[in-house]
Formats: C-alpha cells, sequence, structure tokens
C-alpha cells in the first residue's frame, strides 16, 4: 500500500532545490519517516528493493528494515531474521552496480542484525566470519570489495565510538558488545585483512580493478590498527611491503604510512616478553631502513615517515632500543641523521616559497622532537653516540638559517636568493617563541656536541659582528657623501642581521634554560665542556676579552686560549657594543630592531642562569667561570654595570619600538628580583641616576609604553630592598617614591582639580601614577610587603576620590580599580588581620563609589565588545583576590599583630571579607546577564567567584536578598548544566557547602532548603541518566551524597519513581540492587567524612555497573 | 622637531602639542588630517623583520565623529590636540543662541543650540523650565556642546 506514495515522491526527496517546494520536500521527508516507524515492513520493503530503480528509495527501505528489526526483535522468528539477513547479503552480492551508498545501508543493516544478534547469541560472529572468508577466497575482486565492505560495517558498528548506529539500546550494550567483539572478531578482521593483503603484495602486476580492491582493504588495515579495541591482539604481521605499486597511488600511500606508525607505536602486554619486542623491533626497523633507504622520500610521505619514526622513539623502552645489534641501531641512527637533515633543507625552502602546506617543516618537527627524547635520556645508550649525529644536525640547522655563501638561506632551488620584505603586524610570534621547540632540540644536540658547536657560533658570530661593524662604518661614510638615506642598500645589512639573529638565538637556547618559576641551572654538558678545557684556557686573556667587547676578539693576544663557554657570551657583547655605538653615532634608524630585542633576550636568558653563579648548586665547577661570574669578583660587578648601560641606553634610544622596549625592562628586572644581583646594581651610578630620571618623568622615559613603564616601576621598587646602609636606603626611597606621592598630593590637592582634571597634562599625570602603583603592587615580596603596603594604602583612598572625578573615563576608571586588584592580589596573603581590615574597607568604599557611579552609567548595546565589561572582570577580579586569602595566607607570623588582636572578638571588626564581598556580588550579579556571560574570561572569573563564595561564606547565602539569591541559583543551575565540564564541576562543588549549611541549620522551607531539593534532582539525573564525563563524577558524587544527606526523603522518591518506570525485570532488579548498594554503607546517611568517602566508593561501582544501563544510544 | 614651537595658536598658548606617535595611546586625542579625533583603534606593524616599528592609527573627529586614518613611523611625532570639557549654566535661549554662564559667573552668548537630537532635547528640557548644565567641549578654535545634565 505504500508503493504509490513512495515512487512519486521518491524523486522530490531526491531532486534539486530548484525543481521541488519546501513543503514538498517535507511532505516527502514526513512520508519516508513515518513509513520507517510502520510496523514489520519487512514484505513491502524486500518488495521495494528487488523493484525500485530509484536510489534513495532503496536506500530508506534499507533503514526501515534495520530500524525495525532491532524493534521487533523479540518478535521476530529466528529463522525469519536470518532469511532476512541472507536476502540482503545475496542481494548486494547480485547487484555489483548498486550506488555506493545504498550499498553501504543495506551492509550497515547486516550488521546491525548481527550485533543485535550477538546479544541473544542467536547469531554467531564465527559463521558470519567464515562467509567472509569464503567471500575473500573466491578470488574475484568484485567480490572482494563487497566482503571489506561488510567488515568496515561491522567494525564500525562494533567499535562503541559516535560511528555506532542508535538503536534505542543501553550504552551498556553497546560496551559489552564492545568487549564481546574485542576477544574474537576484532582478530578474525585482522587476520582476513592480512590473507588479502599478502596476497595482493606477491603479485607482479595489479589492474585498476584490483589495486582499488587492495587500497579498500590497506584503509581496513588502518582502521583496525586505529582501534582503540585493539588491546590484546597477539598476532604481529609484517607489513613491510611500502614498495612502488603503493607508492604510486597516493592515498594508499597515505593509508599504509599511518599503518606502518601504529604498528610502530605497539607496545605493552601485546608481546609476552621482552625479546619477543626487541624481534619485533629489529624487524620493523630492518623494513624501514630498507624502505626509506630505497626510494627518494615524496613530499607527501615526509610526515607519515617521520611519525613512524616518532612513534618508535617514543613508544618503545630505551632497554629495548639499546637491545637491538648494534649495527642495526647504528644504520638507524645514521639513518635518522640523515634524514633529519634532509628534512631540514627541505622545510627551508618551503619558508622561501612560503608554502600554504608545510609538510617538511611539519617532518622536521617531529624528528628533532624524536632527538629530544633520544638525548634526554642519552646515558641509556653507548657513551657519545650521538655526538657525530648532534653535530651535523646542528651544522645542517645553522647552514639553513645563514646566508649565502656560509650557509643557504633564502635560497631556491636554482640557487638564487629571494629577498621580499613583507609587512609583518604585531600579532606575529618572535621566532624565539615561534621556533621555540626546534631551537630546543638544536640547543640541546649543541650541548651534546659542546666541543664543536660552542666554538662554531663563536666563531661565526664573531666573524658577523665585525661585518656588522664594518659595513655600518661605510654605510656612515656613504651617508656623509650623499646624505641621501634613501640610498642606503639595506640589503647587505639585513642579511647581517638576520645571520645574528639566528646565531644569537641558537646560542641562547644553547647556553641556557628558562624554566618558569625555577632557577635555571648552568646545563650540566655547558658545565663539563667548560671544566674540560679549563686546564688550557688562560683567565685573564679570557676575562680581558670579556671585559674588551668593544675591540675585535681576534686582537687580542693569546685570544685562542679562552674560556669557549665565556667567549661565546663575550662575541654577543660585542654585538651589543657594535649597537650600542651605532645608536649614538646617530645610525639608530640602519639598525635592526629585532637585533636589539635578540641581544636583551639572551643577556636575560644569560644573567638568570650564569651571573653570581651558586658554586652550592653544583657537584662541580668550573673555575673560568666562577672567577668569571661569580659572587664577589671584579667580573661579575662589571657585567652588571655593562647591562645596566645597556638597559638605560635601550630605554632613551628604543622608546618607539615597543617590544624591544619590554624585552630590555625585563632584563632590568631580572637584574634586581634577586637579592644578591640588585646588592650589586644599587652600587651602581647609573642606577640611581635612572631612578631619578623616572621620578622626575623626565625625558625620554615618559615616552614608553604603559607596561614598561609599570615594569620599571617594578624594578626600581625591587632595587631599593637591596643591601645599603639605613642612610643612603633612606636617600634612595627619598629619590624613587616620595617625588612620585609628592607630585601626587600637589595634583589632587589643589582647589580647582575638579576643573583641570579633564585637561590632557593632568590626566596623564593621574595615568602615570596609576600605573606607577601598579608597579609598586608588582614588585611586592615577602620582606617588603610591611613598608610596600602602606606606601600604597595612603594611595588607595585618594584613587578612591578620583572614582567620582573621573567617572566619564572609563579607561582612568579601569585603571584605578587595577590598582586595588594588583594591591590585593599580591599583598593579602601577607597581610595580618589589622591590615587585612584596613584593605577590606578600602575595598569596601571602592565598591560602593563605583556602585553609585555605575547606576547612572550607560554602556554600549548588547553586541557590545568584551572590553566594554573590563570593569566588571576586574570587579570580580578583586573579589576573588579578597577571597583567595581563606587559601592562601602566609601571615602566621605577624606575631605583632597577634598581640594586638587579642581579646578583640571577631563580632566588633568593622569590617570582614565577607561584607566586601557580599556587597560586590549584589553589584555585580545583577549586572551579569546571560549575554555577558558568552564572554570567555567574564564567565571563567564569574563562576570561580560564586563558587568561592558558596565555599567559604556558605552561612551567608541564605541572607541575600530574594532577587539575588535566586540569580545566583538560577547561575548555579545554569553553570552545571550548560557550560563548559570546567564550569559544571565548579557549581558542583560549590552544593556540597550549601548543603552543610542547610543541615546545620536545621530549617525547613527556607528558599536555599528548596533550592537544595532542586539540585539533588539536577545531580541525580546527571549521575543516573545523562552521559557525563568521568572526570566529573567525583565532584557530582559529593554533591549527591550532602544532597542526599538533606534530603533522604526525596532521594528515596527519585529512586523509587526511577525503578517504577523499568517495564524489564532483569534490569529493574539489577538497578534496584545497584541502588541498595549504593547506599548501604552509608544508611542512615549523615554527614560524615568516612561514610561519604565510602558512598563515593560506592558510587564508582554503581556508575561501573549500571551507568550504561540507563544512557540510552 | 626644531619648528614645534611655530605649531601654536595664534591666541598664543598652544592649541596642540607634540608626541611621539608610540606614546599615543588608545582612547587619546591626536590630530589626523588636521582634524581633533579621539583614537579607537591603535596597531603596529613593521616592513621586514629587520624594519622599524609603524603605527597604524584609526581616529574618529570629536566633533563630526567622522572616521580618519594614519600610518606613520613610531619615532615621528604627531600633534595633539588641547582637549577641555567646560561645564556652564544655561541661563536664557535667544533666537537660537545659548546664554551660558560659567562658575566665574561670565556670560557667554556666542553658541548656537547644536543641531540633532541634544539641541532639541535642549530646548525641549528649557521649556520644561528644567535647571541645565550644559558641558561644552573644545578642541583647537572649536566649539560643541556635547551633554546636558540636571541640577536638582
Amino acid at each position: 500500500q505504500y508503493m504509490p506514495v513512495c515512487f512519486p515522491l521518491g524523486t522530490p526527496g531526491m531532486a534539486p532545490p530548484s525543481m521541488v517546494s519546501t513543503e514538498q520536500r517535507q511532505h516527502a521527508e514526513h512520508v519516508f519517516l513515518s513509513f520507517r516507524k510502520s510496523k514489520s515492513p519487512f514484505a513491502i520493503c524486500k518488495h521495494i528493493l528487488e523493484t525500485s530503480k530509484v536510489d534513495y528509495v532503496l536506500f530508506q527501505a534499507a533503514t526501515a528494515i534495520m530500524e525495525a528489526v532491532v524493534r521487533e526483535w523479540i518478535l521476530l522468528e529466528k529463522t525469519s531474521i536470518e532469511s532476512l539477513r541472507t536476502f540482503l547479503l545475496t542481494y548486494v552480492l547480485q547487484r555489483p552496480n548498486l550506488q555506493k551508498y545504498v550499498r553501504e545501508q543495506i551492509l550497515l543493516a547486516v550488521a546491525v542484525i548481527v550485533k543485535r544478534g550477538s546479544l541473544d547469541k542467536s547469531i554467531n560472529c564465527k559463521s558470519v566470519f567464515h562467509e567472509v572468508g569464503q567471500l575473500i577466497s573466491s578470488g574475484n575482486p568484485t567480490v572482494q570489495t563487497l566482503a571489506c565492505s561488510i567488515l568496515t560495517a561491522l567494525l564500525s558498528e562494533f567499535s562503541s565510538s559516535s560511528k555506532t548506529s542508535s538503536i534505542g539500546l543501553s550504552m551498556e550494550f553497546h560496551g559489552s558488545c564492545k568487549r564481546l567483539f574485542q576477544e574474537e572478531g576484532l582478530r578474525q578482521i585482522f587476520m582476513l585483512t592480512m590473507e588479502v593483503l599478502q596476497e595482493f603484495s606477491r603479485r607482479e602486476n595489479l589492474n585498476a580493478q584490483m589495486s582499488s580492491v587492495f587500497q579498500r582493504y590497506l584503509a581496513l588495515a588502518n582502521q583496525v590498527l586505529n582501534s582503540p579495541l585493539l588491546k590484546k591482539k597477539k598476532k604481529k604481521n609484517q607489513i613491510c611491503f611500502y614498495d612502488s605499486k603503493i607508492r604510486e597511488d597516493s592515498d594508499m600511500a597515505q593509508d599504509s604510512l599511518q599503518c606502518l606508525a601504529q604498528l610502530a607505536s605497539m607496545h605493552g602486554p601485546i608481546f609476552p616478553d621482552e625479546s619477543a619486542q626487541v624481534s619485533y623491533l629489529a624487524h620493523l626497523v630492518e623494513g624501514l631502513l630498507s624502505m626509506i633507504n630505497g626510494i627518494e622520500i615524496e613530499d607527501s610521505e615526509a610526515v607519515g615517515i617521520s611519525n613512524i619514526i616518532s612513534n618508535l622513539i617514543t613508544m618503545f623502552p630505551r632497554s629495548i632500543l639499546t637491545a637491538l645489534p648494534s649495527d642495526l641501531f647504528t644504520s638507524f641512527i645514521n639513518c635518522l641523521t640523515l634524514l633529519t637533515c634532509s628534512f631540514g633543507r627541505s622545510a627551508a625552502l618551503e619558508e622561501v616559497l612560503d608554502k600554504d602546506d608545510m609538510v617538511y617543516m611539519e617532518a622536521y618537527d617531529k624528528l628533532l622532537e624524536s632527538w629530544l627524547t633520544l638525548v634526554q635520556d642519552e646515558e641509556h645508550f653507548p657513551r657519545g653516540c650521538f655526538v657525530q649525529p648532534a653535530i651535523q644536525v646542528f651544522n645542517s640547522y645553522i647552514q639553513c638559517h645563514l646566508a649565502a655563501p656560509d650557509g643557504t638561506r633564502n635560497l631556491s632551488v636554482n640557487g638564487i636568493a629571494s629577498h621580499d620584505e613583507e609587512e609583518i603586524n604585531e600579532l606575529q610570534e618572535d621566532d624565539r617563541e615561534l621556533f621555540s621547540d626546534q631551537l630546543s632540540s638544536i640547543g640541546m644536540l649543541g650541548r651534546v656536541a659542546a666541543d664543536h658547536c660552542i666554538p662554531l657560533l663563536t666563531s661565526l658570530l664573531e666573524d658577523r659582528v665585525t661585518r656588522l661593524h664594518g659595513q655600518l662604518q661605510r654605510t656612515q661614510q656613504h651617508l656623509m657623501a650623499s646624505s641621501d638615506p634613501g640610498s642606503v642598500d639595506r640589503k647587505v645589512l639585513d642579511d647581517l642581521y638576520e645571520d645574528i639573529h639566528w646565531l644569537i638565538l641558537v646560542s641562547g637556547y644553547l647556553l641556557a634554560d628558562d624554566p618558569p618559576g625555577e632557577t635555571p641551572l648552568i646545563p650540566s654538558e655547558v658545565m663539563e665542556f667548560s671544566i674540560k678545557h679549563s686546564t688550557e684556557v688562560d683567565i685573564n686573556t679570557t676575562l680581558q676579552i670579556l671585559g674588551s667587547p668593544g675591540e675585535k676578539a681576534s686582537s687580542i693576544p693569546g685570544c685562542n686560549r679562552t674560556d669557549s663557554v665565556i667567549r661565546l657570551l663575550s662575541a654577543v657583547l660585542r654585538t651589543s657594543e657594535v649597537e650600542s655605538r651605532a645608536t649614538r653615532a646617530s645610525l639608530t634608524e640602519l639598525l635592526s630592531p629585532q637585533m636589539g630585542k635578540d641581544i636583551v633576550w639572551f643577556l636575560r636568558r644569560w644573567a638568570k642562569t650564569y651571573l653570581l653563579v651558586d658554586e652550592k648548586l653544583y657537584q662541580q665547577i668550573s673555575i673560568p667561570l666562577s672567577t668569571a661570574f661569580g659572587a664577589d669578583t671584579e667580573g661579575a660587578q662589571w657585567i652588571v654595570g655593562y647591562l645596566l648601560e645597556k638597559v638605560i641606553n635601550n630605554l632613551s634610544v628604543w622608546s618607539s619600538e615597543a617590544d624591544l622596549a619590554n624585552d630590555t625592562v625585563e632584563l632590568l628586572v631580572t637584574l634586581v628580583e634577586k637579592r644578591e644581583r640588585a646588592n650589586i646594581v644599587v652600587q651602581c651610578e647609573s642606577w640611581w641616576s635612572l631612578a631619578k630620571q623616572f621620578a622626575s618623568r623626565s625625558p625620554p622615559l615618559h615616552l614608553l609604553s604603559s607596561s614598561v613603564q609599570r615594569s620599571l616601576m617594578k624594578a626600581l621598587v625591587l632595587g631599593g630592598f637591596a643591601h645599603m646602609d639605613s642612610d643612603t636606603k633612606q636617600q634612595y626611597w627619598a629619590e624613587v617614591l616620595h617625588p612620585l606621592q609628592q607630585r601626587f598630593l600637589n595634583l589632587i590637592n589643589q582647589e580647582n582639580f575638579a576643573q583641570i582634571s579633564q585637561e590632557e597634562a593632568v590626566k596623564q599625570e593621574i595615568v602615570a601614577t596609576l600605573e606607577a602603583l601598579c608597579g609598586i603592587a608588582e614588585a611586592t615580596q615577602i620582606d617588603n610587603v610591611v613598608s610596600l603596603f602602606s606606601f600604597l594604602m595612603d594611595f588607595l583612598s585618594s584613587c578612591i576620590g578620583l572614582m567620582e572625578v573621573y567617572s566619564n573615563t572609563p579607561e582612568t576608571i579601569n585603571l584605578i580599580i587595577e590598582v586595588f586588584v594588583e594591591v590585593a592580589h599580591k599583598q593579602i596573603c601577607y597581610l595580618g588581620e589589622n591590615k587585612s581590615m584596613k584593605l577590606y574597607e578600602a575595598c569596601l568604599t571602592l565598591l560602593q563609589v563605583y556602585s553609585k557611579n555605575n547606576q547612572s552609567r550607560k554602556r554600549g548595546d548588547a553586541t557590545a565588545e568584551e572590553d566594554q565589561y573590563q570593569d566588571l572582570l576586574l570587579i570580580m577580579e578583586l573579589l576573588t583576590n579578597l577571597l583567595s586569602k581563606e587559601f592562601i595566607d602566609f601571615s602566621e607570623n605577624d606575631e605583632v599583630f597577634r598581640n594586638q588582636e587579642q581579646g578583640t572578638p571577631a563580632s566588633s571588626r568593622a569590617v570582614s571579607a565577607a561584607d566586601v564581598v557580599l556587597y560586590g556580588v549584589n553589584i555585580v550579579l545583577p549586572l551579569m546577564s546571560q549575554d555577558l556571560l558568552k564572554f570567555p574570561s567574564l564567565c571563567n572569573q564569574y563562576y570561580k567567584l560564586i563558587t568561592f563564595i558558596c565555599e567559604i561564606f556558605p552561612e551567608k547565602i541564605p541572607q541575600l536578598p530574594e532577587e539575588l539569591f535566586k540569580s545566583l541559583m538560577f547561575s548555579l543551575e545554569l553553570g552545571m548544566t550548560s557550560m563548559s565540564s570546567e564550569i559544571s564541576q565548579l557549581c558542583l562543588e560549590a552544593l556540597s557547602p550549601l548543603a552543610e549549611q542547610c543541615a546545620k541549620n536545621q530549617e525547613k522551607d527556607t528558599p536555599l532548603f528548596i533550592a537544595t531539593r532542586h539540585f539533588l534532582k539536577l545531580v541525580f539525573d546527571m549521575l543516573v541518566l545523562q552521559k557525563h564525563n568521568t572526570e566529573m563524577t567525583v565532584a557530582a558524587g559529593e554533591a549527591l551524597y550532602t544532597l542526599v544527606c538533606l534530603h533522604q526523603a526525596e532521594y528515596s522518591e527519585l529512586v523509587e519513581s526511577l525503578l517504577s518506570s523499568q517495564r524489564d525485570a532483569v534490569i529493574y532488579q539489577r538497578l534496584a540492587d545497584a541502588f541498595n548498594k549504593l547506599t548501604a554503607s552509608s544508611t542512615p546517611p549523615t554527614m560524615d567524612r568516612k561514610q561519604k568517602v565510602a558512598f563515593l566508593k560506592s558510587l564508582e561501582e554503581f556508575v561501573a555497573n549500571v551507568g550504561g544501563l540507563l544512557c540510552v544510544k | 622637531m626644531a619648528d614645534e614651537d611655530f605649531d601654536c595658536g595664534e591666541s598664543g598658548a598652544s592649541t596642540t602639542f607634540p608626541m611621539q606617535c608610540s606614546a599615543l595611546r588608545k582612547n587619546g586625542y591626536v590630530m589626523l588630517k588636521n582634524r581633533p579625533c579621539k583614537i579607537v583603534e591603535m596597531s603596529t606593524s613593521k616592513t621586514g623583520k629587520h624594519g622599524h616599528a609603524k603605527v597604524h592609527l584609526v581616529g574618529t573627529d570629536i566633533f563630526t565623529q567622522r572616521k580618519y586614518e594614519d600610518i606613520c613611523p613610531s619615532t615621528h611625532n604627531m600633534d595633539v590636540p588641547h582637549v577641555s570639557r567646560k561645564d556652564y549654566q544655561l541661563s536664557n535661549i535667544d533666537d537660537g543662541f545659548l546664554s551660558l554662564m560659567d562658575d566665574n559667573g561670565e556670560l557667554r552668548e556666542d553658541l548656537k543650540i547644536p543641531e540633532g537630537d541634544v539641541g532639541k532635547d535642549i530646548e525641549k528640557r528649557f521649556d520644561n523650565g528644567e535647571n541645565l548644565i550644559i558641558t561644552v567641549l573644545k578642541a583647537l578654535d572649536e566649539e560643541q556642546v556635547v551633554s546636558i545634565k540636571n541640577v536638582s
């Protein structure tokens, strides 16, 4: 009865949009959907399949069969299912010209039938595989293709991934199918696949049809190997038949390279013992080597090959790698070396050609990463076995980055140099970050072959610096003669700058590490290298070379008997000196700001590691290094002075180059952030003049960007805590901080301040002061917090006054709030109670003024950008910082305050953190709309804040005004259900303290009590009915437990109603048992830690047992 | 830089002052195509890896809201206008001109009712007998009423 409907409509369903109306299409779709839901459509479907010529109708018929079989499984006779399956298979076999999507859909129906049948064991997988095996051995390519499609359909249907069809069965069913299949089916598929592959690889000639079959099986093999199910596969077949037959077809080549990469990463319990693993690896490496050596690698193969090697090196234990026959290992390393160098050269070519798809760069990165892994485990390998390879890879890297004639940079294949000047915007990362992985590997290889690499870098750099000096001089003369700056040829200079750029980057990465938040040590290889040669070194000549950056190194007598590590630093200092002299000769325009950045970047990295080297940190120390840079040495004093001069010169010459100025001031901060270094810095006169200059806000320092000025202030404050006698110290502060205060007070205390406040000069002074205050706060350390806090507190109340004056200037308002944020961020953890309270009071006043001004403030429309809400973000940050004291508090040693506060009951305190924060929340909550939560920064900060509040001040939550309370609860629900898992977790963590609060109060029917009841249902559903992130189970479990304690009756109701909705008796029983077990250890549930832990443990079991039962796919 | 002293307005007080391009800030003021502008966008770029920074500026005319753009080396000096706001009490409206009194009680009657919504608002609220404070924005030799508020 469906036929008349189906046939005419089969066409509209597939017709191009122009041919049919939307209504027609919707109608047709509706017909198909209801057809698929009809009862027992098997006969009609069979009829359609046999008679219809419309592909789309065939497709729908297959789908209808698939859905109906699953739906009516229990009602169907096993024999009719079997005959249906046979019908479908025969159907496909007999119609080799079916559209691909129709054939796949029919086979999917077969696979689903097999899968469903495996549940009640009505279909035996073995017999299915037997049938497929017969198809394969038929030798007929068409039949073999079909067999391959069946296997592919089975594989995707059984793997419990997103590929699985939705057939309305529980996740548990899908999971158990997967387990069963993993044990037997997978291996069967793999064996069948291997059989075909081996047969094909033995054949001499493949025609087009056969090679397409071959390709399909390769893709299948790849899928099998990629399958997460493949855990216990014991069969290790060789598939090193990567030869010319496959390489001709790039798709096939990709598949087989991926297969190989998967094989290369096999490890773990697959192998019965170590020797099996060694022989497997040996086999793999041999195959790999003969493959690589036998071919010329195509562009498309580079990444695949590098993946194979990288997998080999990262996945196999070192002991297995070293157990390889030594000549095989050597050949492997040699091959890796050649390949790395060759990929590196090709990557450089790609850069010249500016290709979009940088395949060699990707492959090169992979191989360099593998080298890093190897070299870091050097002690496992034969001594020195990586030295020669390291030299080769290092040399080729340097060569690719230097200009001709020494190098090949920017040379295209035909040897012609290209030199185009592209526009680079400020968002482009600096090479030192962009290529940090490559540079780390090259630096590490440089250390391994320090004997070769350090002197090489030194001589290259010295040579370039000499040439740069000469070139600048010639250009200067040229300019004096012609006076037309446009006539200067920058090509020679730019080539030198680029050479120096890379030499300095590599030197920096070789000589030192820059681990965040740690004191970096001199790398052991570098230390050993210096020690090894220290007997041949003349210390005085070394110091002379170090101390005379203005002279050519090679002109100093005895210059070949110097310490190479110091000599490399000296080469950078020579570069720095050429730069500084050029600025003094007014040649700044000819210089490269990039090179300027490289120099201060290197010096900072170097200074962190080598300056005032602490001998206690090393087992052995190089005499040249400790003599030149140790504590109390002239060398250290000299170099601190030199670096300081460099910083001061840069800040005045390069104020127009923001990045360079930033890097420069970071060097300055590094010099003073360690007390030992700062002690030397403050002895330099130039330091004092820098301080005075900055304090008087005289040119050129006032031209620097605000972030540089902030860091400069930070450095000046840090320096003030260096060792000085008390008079000197007093004088220092009088020069640095007091002018700031004085000028500020003079300005704001003027009678007409309100009138002049909008004048540009006044605004600038105010902004500069606020920036400076942020800088001062950033300089906070445990031993200076007392004085800095008092100093800053004096400002804070004046800042609040400014909130009124500048209420129309959002950027100034933001800066004022930022001062508070910084002070709270850096100082609150050190403050005793008295001082904390002062800060709370100040913050409260700030919030009051902010709130008042905010009422009259107009904001842009809803489409406004994130930075319109900077103030809101800052306020939330401030509140979070204030709360953080509850977690991080170093103030216990503050005995003075403890004594003062004794006998002062908490209630008499003027302001508590809770007051401030809740007041703030009163302001923030009404402003936070759902639209604003779409901005990630606002969203994260907001949820961090409200979770903190619930955790720290749960007792304050019931006291919130009704509206506020409601929106807080709504926020929690929203965060739990429709935000990222991170935020969802935060919200879950907020629930336990709220529930505990309710339990403590023992008041029923309060709004919080009712809210927690609602949350009980939410968390219950989340854990039992929804697919959730397993990371969340703990947070959700803790929340659930406390909520259950609070609402035992409601919990029982939830369980009851869930059970009563189960029709299947078996499932009912399993669920009932599981729920009983879940609460068995904690009956009656009480808020007791031990019980809670027991509950969490049972919950884990619960989720594992029945977690998949109610979650349907 | 030597000629910066000659950039002064006629009154003798300079109406603009020079500032190094890199020291300009977003939301600050700058002269673009000889018009006083508020900087709404500021970014830098360079030509080639070893080139010097150039600053791209986008600003809106503080009086007409028209958009202007400029690009210049970051070492160059740009003119920055002195922009001021001044509040006056509105005492009368006469033939399209406003009578305004400043804090010192000095009266001026040279400013026209601005066109557009602000102007209509002033007339309407003045007719309602509201006591109004008028904010006048001034830069170079141009002045404009930009906002009004009620003194209660």
